[in-house]
């Protein structure tokens, strides 16, 4: 048990951070590479720059949108977030690790707090599930891995949580922690390819959206061709 | 997948993982990554990639030689590629010199510092020089693609007949400088390769690869692009070839039978065996296959011949840069990390020359389109069964995530216990002996350095500059000496020792004595050692603890001297060589107080450091 948990803290670790950091920036290079040879193409270069970044930083404090459409289920998804992206990163056990390994360290979060938003990413985990479930529309919407991605999620949380907070046999302790650390893995390893690689491509989505519908020049005179109508008024 | 994809991903691949132990070697030191040693300085890098590289550059310079001077002018359509084969094949020499060279940031030392008695000072300006004609002769084809370049590069191309001599005479320089080389190493150099012939043979072994490597760049287009061939012309180049190849093996043969050394060849050595595989790998293979005008006119035959001559050269080079030097020392195998680096040179070099192939005007190999590229019939990614886009985006994805996951595989598996090396032996400082004049010798090895402390106590100004230097004491102590705290000679010490500190059998502490009692217990939150031991730091002192790690001897008094004397030599204008390190490791590093004959005697043993004759029971022991 041991070496297999010495062998994912080591040499998978390394492999499945890498795979997420160089991921991540893979699908954030092709993305804008794609939105300048779109911009480029575009027949029209008109772009509502200051609408997309209104709407962009409207998204990142959704505040305002709370409130209308299923207000619960937002206002859980906002504070599953919180949880979700301080806890890994600030989590003091988390830094000493880094410092140890490469040198470097950065604030942490007061050990109260880490506990506090470790549960409560782990409740709204839960009830984002709920609502999942709970609505027709929803479910109509959902595919497999929308279902999968939550308690994944949650799963080294929870396990984490009780490696820090419990006294437990030092046999339970590397089983424990074995789940923790592979869970995070098989999470660093899908993570650029799935949904939740809106981590970083979040703030390029509405100014592709609003490219989205450049078309390139002259592209309506090829449509008509296709179409057999040319000549005709687009 | 076909061809072209799969081999790009390939290529692709290895270059990643070469990236990243490329990138260990660069942040980490030579000894992250390889076996090189100062026994053996020269490895695989110099074997696969430098030396041959130059060798296989050289269709650069032969091709251009038999289509504008001999005026060949039926070749002109492989000037292209052979002058961008030769610019790359410089390229990865040069890349693997800077991976290999101990300190890569001095490789610009040889234009500035000149020494005319070293045959490397010479092929280092030969590298220089001809690259820049390289680079002068290729960057005309990119330059198309732009109109903004077109007046220079009409100008390159109207002088083009001058950077083909340049090119002609600094490669004739430099092919045969490389065998000169191998001129100063007659009792290192395996006597079959020795010879004093080596800059002719290295030359015209050069001339002959040169056409051979062409072909093989021109198969390597037409099989991946699936692109006719001209076989009449490449069998006539190939045929030149085979006539230089057949002089080479007669010089070479003669030389070997003229200085009686044939004889070697049939010892049955592993070195003999080489040596034959060598000789059938770049002469007779190729020189039979070239001579029968039915095999040189098939591409199997071409390509069998070709290829054969190629990895025989590689090995002709390998051979003399390192695999047959008798051995000096310790043995050398390389690493699987030296081996992935030497391979991604390589093939980012192929992926750099297919690139060129695709975007420039070198080959009829440029698509108009997207629909015409080889790679071009509808794909769908496996993963996910979705259409990647046209030929030039799907492989931007591809290729990219090949990339991405080859760098993450390279650094799971980084050499990560030759990174974290067991680092410098621990080897105790111990007291500097003496009296108002100190004999500073922390590792006892007799080298050491006179230090007159009471000289220096007077002239900083008596009692009271005592805590200029002296800034902690161990506790019950006054006075105490620099090896008490820094007690290791060259890694740093542990002078708090926690552990002792919370021991029942040590300090008995318990946590909170020193922790805060609700705060995380690091060592910021915890009390400073002055707390407890009143007495420990002397008031006044200029240097003040910041941490519990004490640095080595070495630095803490390289440290304490340095900075002064470099101020003073500022200041003091009769001193000016104060901050040297010969004004304090004075040849005189022995005690002075010493009668004459003692220091003679102390001199004697230490420095020449005499052998003892080996007991019995030492050897029994191992």
């Amino acid at each position: 048990m041991q070496e297999l948990l010495d062998f994912a803290r080591g040499p998978l670790f390394r492999l499945t951070i890498a795979l997420m950091v160089l991921g991540l920036l893979r699908v954030l290079i092709l993305d804008i590479w794609g939105a300048i040879t779109a911009y480029r193409r575009a027949g029209d270069r008109q772009l509502a720059w200051g609408d997309a970044l209104r709407k962009t930083i409207a998204w990142l404090f959704p505040v305002k949108r709370v409130f209308t459409k299923r207000p619960i289920y937002s206002l859980c998804s906002i504070l599953f977030h919180i949880g979700l992206i301080l806890v890994p990163v600030f989590f003091l056990g988390h830094v000493q690790l880094w410092k140890s390994s490469i040198g470097l360290s950065w604030w942490t979060l007061p050990e109260f707090w880490a506990d506090l938003l470790t549960v409560t990413t782990v409740v709204f985990g839960l009830t984002l599930i709920l609502g999942r479930v709970g609505s027709a529309q929803a479910r109509y919407l959902s595919r497999k891995q929308d279902y999968l991605w939550i308690p994944l999620l949650i799963l080294p949380f929870i396990t984490g949580y009780i490696c820090t907070n419990m006294v437990l046999s030092p046999n339970w302790y590397v089983i424990l922690m074995l789940i923790h650390v592979v869970s995070a893995e098989v999470i660093f390893v899908f993570l650029p390819f799935t949904k939740i690689a809106h981590c970083v491509l979040m703030p390029l989505s509405q100014f592709i959206l609003a490219l989205a519908w450049k078309f390139p020049a002259r592209v309506d005179d090829k449509i008509c061709t296709t179409l057999n109508k040319k000549g005709a008024p687009v | 997948m076909n061809r072209l994809s799969v081999t790009k991903s390939i290529l692709w691949f290895i270059t990643g993982l070469a990236v990243t132990f490329g990138a260990a070697r660069m942040f980490f030191g030579l000894g992250a990554v390889s076996n090189l040693s100062d026994a053996t300085p020269w490895g695989i890098w110099k074997g696969i990639n430098v030396v041959p590289g130059i060798a296989l550059a050289a269709g650069g310079f032969v091709v251009t030689a038999i289509i504008y001077v001999m005026r060949h002018h039926e070749y002109h359509r492989y000037a292209k590629v052979s002058v961008l084969l030769a610019f790359l094949g410089y390229i990865t020499a040069a890349t693997a010199l800077v991976v290999e060279l101990g300190l890569p940031w001095m490789v610009w030392h040889p234009i500035v510092y000149w020494q005319h008695h070293s045959a490397l000072f010479e092929i280092s300006w030969c590298v220089i020089l001809y690259l820049t004609v390289l680079f002068l002769e290729f960057i005309p084809t990119p330059m198309e693609e732009t109109s903004r370049f077109a007046g220079i590069r009409r100008f390159l191309i109207k002088y083009k007949i001058v950077l083909v001599f340049l090119g002609i005479m600094i490669s004739t320089l430099h092919q045969s400088s490389l065998g000169t080389l191998f001129l100063i190493t007659p009792e290192k150099l395996h006597p079959l390769w020795y010879s004093s012939l080596l800059p002719v043979l290295f030359f015209i072994s050069a001339i002959a690869i040169g056409p051979l490597m062409l072909i093989v760049g021109v198969l390597t287009i037409s099989t991946l692009y699936n692109k006719p061939l001209e076989m009449d012309k490449l069998s006539k180049l190939a045929v030149i070839s085979m006539i230089v190849l057949i002089v080479y093996a007669l010089i070479r043969w003669i030389d070997l039978a003229a200085t009686a050394k044939l004889a070697i060849a049939f010892t049955g050595s592993w070195q003999t065996l080489v040596f034959w595989a060598e000789n059938s790998l770049l002469l007779f293979i190729p020189i039979i296959l070239l001579a029968i005008p039915s095999v040189r006119r098939t591409r199997t035959g071409l390509w069998t011949a070709t290829g054969s001559a190629v990895i025989g050269m590689v090995l002709n080079r390998a051979n003399m840069a390192g695999i047959m030097f008798v051995a000096t020392g310790k043995a050398y195998t390389p690493t699987m990390y030296e081996i992935v680096i030497s391979l991604g040179i390589l093939s980012a070099a192929i992926l750099a020359f297919l690139f060129c192939i695709e975007r420039f005007n070198i080959w009829d190999v440029k698509w108009s389109s997207d629909e015409e590229r080889p790679e071009a019939s509808p794909r769908f990614g496996h993963a996910s069964d979705v259409w990647l886009g046209t030929p030039r985006i799907a492989g931007r994805m591809v290729y990219s995530l090949v990339f991405v996951f080859s760098l993450a595989v390279g650094l799971a598996i980084l050499p990560v216990n030759r990174i974290q090396s067991a680092g410098v032996s621990d080897v105790p400082a111990a007291k500097a002996r003496g009296g108002a004049t100190l004999f500073i010798d922390g590792n006892r090895d007799g080298y050491g350095v006179v230090f007159a402390h009471d000289d220096h106590a007077k002239r900083l100004g008596g009692d009271s500059a005592c805590v200029q230097c002296h800034h902690s004491n161990v506790p019950m102590d006054k006075q105490s000496g620099c090896h008490e705290c820094h007690r290791n000679m060259y890694v740093n010490a542990d002078v708090f020792r926690h552990d002792w500190h919370a021991a029942p059998a040590g300090g008995n502490l318990t946590c909170n004595a020193c922790h805060q009692a609700d705060r995380q217990r690091t060592a910021e939150t915890a009390v400073a050692c002055d707390h407890c031991h009143k007495d420990m730091v002397p008031t006044g002192a200029t240097i003040t603890l910041e941490q519990y790690l004490a640095p080595s001897y070495a630095n803490a008094l390289h440290g304490m001297c340095i900075a002064c004397h470099q101020e003073q030599a500022r200041v003091l204008a009769e001193k000016p060589d104060l901050g040297r390190c010969a004004s304090c490791h004075t040849l005189d590093d022995v005690p002075m107080y010493l009668p004459d004959d003692v220091i003679t005697a102390y001199r004697d043993t230490m420095y020449n450091h005499v052998v003892l004759p080996q007991s019995n029971s030492q050897t029994d022991g191992n």
